[in-house]
């Protein structure tokens, strides 16, 4: 007789516990978190739960990260599409007076509406988190979405023709927005330091930004090292490349 | 030792619940099912803590199982109807009780530990001291 069986009938409970044991697997298999069951059992619980099931779940991410991926060569091709498209038109353009009139007007709204590229003077802004700790509910030390709004508003009224933040161009249909530690701009994520150019005069742009208790005194109050400023000879800001469809508005031609 | 067959037949419990193709419950239900869990599992624990102890019986050891589940899902699901958290009540409850089976089916296990672990010594000593003994009548003589 081996030592396990003897200890297990000097012991009436072992095989019982065993027993009900054996029911409680199925009873947990049956209670389990699994792929198919994630999404009805998350709704039941707290948020903190769902967060803390939610860790340790990559595929989200990993959806994301591909999605993103997609995203950015869709815009790469948008680009290359609509200088196509540029070239396209200015070949029209040469072949007659009246057409030549037509793709100058167009130029110019395109050039309006931030979906060509330009170049010119300008100012260059650079906002960056403060090292310092910040005291209060407002992290004062972070540069939020609002800050950002405010200087690019702050520019346009001083007479700015263009404005990219990191590189994104800022048209009609622009959205900042605040995602936590990170801001979307147009939907593309970006993060401190934030650059942003703008083409104009670039004294009157200067004058308008350091306005005593302006939008960069608001900032600078917080910590100076926040924000730099510097004016720009010539540079290029590039094109919008987002999407330009439209689904509700109509256009009234010959109304 | 004495753990390794009931762990070994939770394991085989899920094992086979997934051969099975027992398909984990979606929705509220499932979570009435986890807290059933909860009530089983603790049943094992205290029936594993009366073992130990030497107070195992059947009777109470199956009836606690059973009650306690239908017990722990029936009020959970009255929570829900009423309104009331009651899942938070059977999960706070079962989870101390786990813990306090637990803890004392640890004393246990070093209460039996540190006691083999004198009598060794008290063993040993006796000899050493039956030794010298034997010694000294043998100097004697």
């Amino acid at each position: 007789m081996n030592p396990f069986a003897s200890r297990i009938s000097g012991n009436s409970w072992v095989l019982p516990v065993s027993g009900l044991c054996l029911v409680l697997g199925f009873m947990v298999r049956a209670a389990a978190i699994t792929d198919t069951t994630r999404n009805d059992r998350l709704s039941a619980l707290d948020k903190t739960q769902q967060f803390r099931i939610g860790l340790g779940t990559i595929d989200l991410q990993q959806q994301y990260l591909g999605l993103q991926k997609d995203f950015e060569g869709l815009q790469g091709e948008v680009s290359k599409l609509r200088t196509e498209n540029d070239n396209l038109q200015k070949t029209i353009g040469t072949s007659g007076p009246t057409s030549k009139l037509l793709n100058q007007s167009l130029q110019d709204a395109k050039a309006f509406a931030g979906l060509t590229a330009v170049d010119g003077p300008g100012v260059k802004i650079t906002l960056i988190d403060s090292k310092k700790a910040s005291f209060g509910p407002i992290q004062e030390n972070i540069i939020h979405d609002t800050d950002i709004l405010s200087v690019t508003n702050e520019l346009f009224a001083s007479g700015a023709e263009a404005i990219d933040v990191n590189g994104q161009r800022i048209v009609g249909t622009s959205a900042v927005r605040c995602a936590g530690p990170i801001v979307f701009m147009d939907g593309v994520r970006i993060a401190s330091p934030i650059i942003v150019r703008a083409i104009g005069d670039a004294k009157t742009l200067m004058g308008g930004l350091n306005i005593p208790e302006g939008v960069l005194d608001q900032i600078r109050r917080t910590d100076p090292s926040m924000v730099q400023v510097e004016e720009v000879k010539n540079m290029r800001i590039g094109a919008y490349s987002g999407s330009t469809d439209r689904k509700y508005a109509k256009t009234t031609e010959g109304k | 030792m004495i753990f390794l067959l009931p762990m070994l037949a939770l394991l085989i419990g899920i094992g086979l619940a997934m051969l099975l193709h027992v398909s984990p419950l979606g929705g509220i239900e499932g979570l009435y099912v986890a807290v059933a869990c909860m009530a089983g599992l603790d049943t094992i624990c205290g029936g594993l803590r009366s073992g130990l102890e030497g107070k195992y019986t059947n009777d109470v050891f199956f009836s606690g199982f059973v009650s306690n589940i239908v017990i722990s899902f029936g009020l959970a699901w009255l929570g829900d109807k009423i309104g009331i958290n009651l899942f938070l009540a059977v999960a706070l409850v079962l989870g101390a009780r786990i813990f306090t089976n637990l803890s004392l089916i640890r004393r246990y296990l070093l209460t039996k530990w540190q006691d083999a672990r004198e009598r060794k010594r008290l063993q040993e000593l006796a000899a050493q001291a039956q030794a010298q003994s034997q010694l000294q009548a043998d100097a004697g003589a």
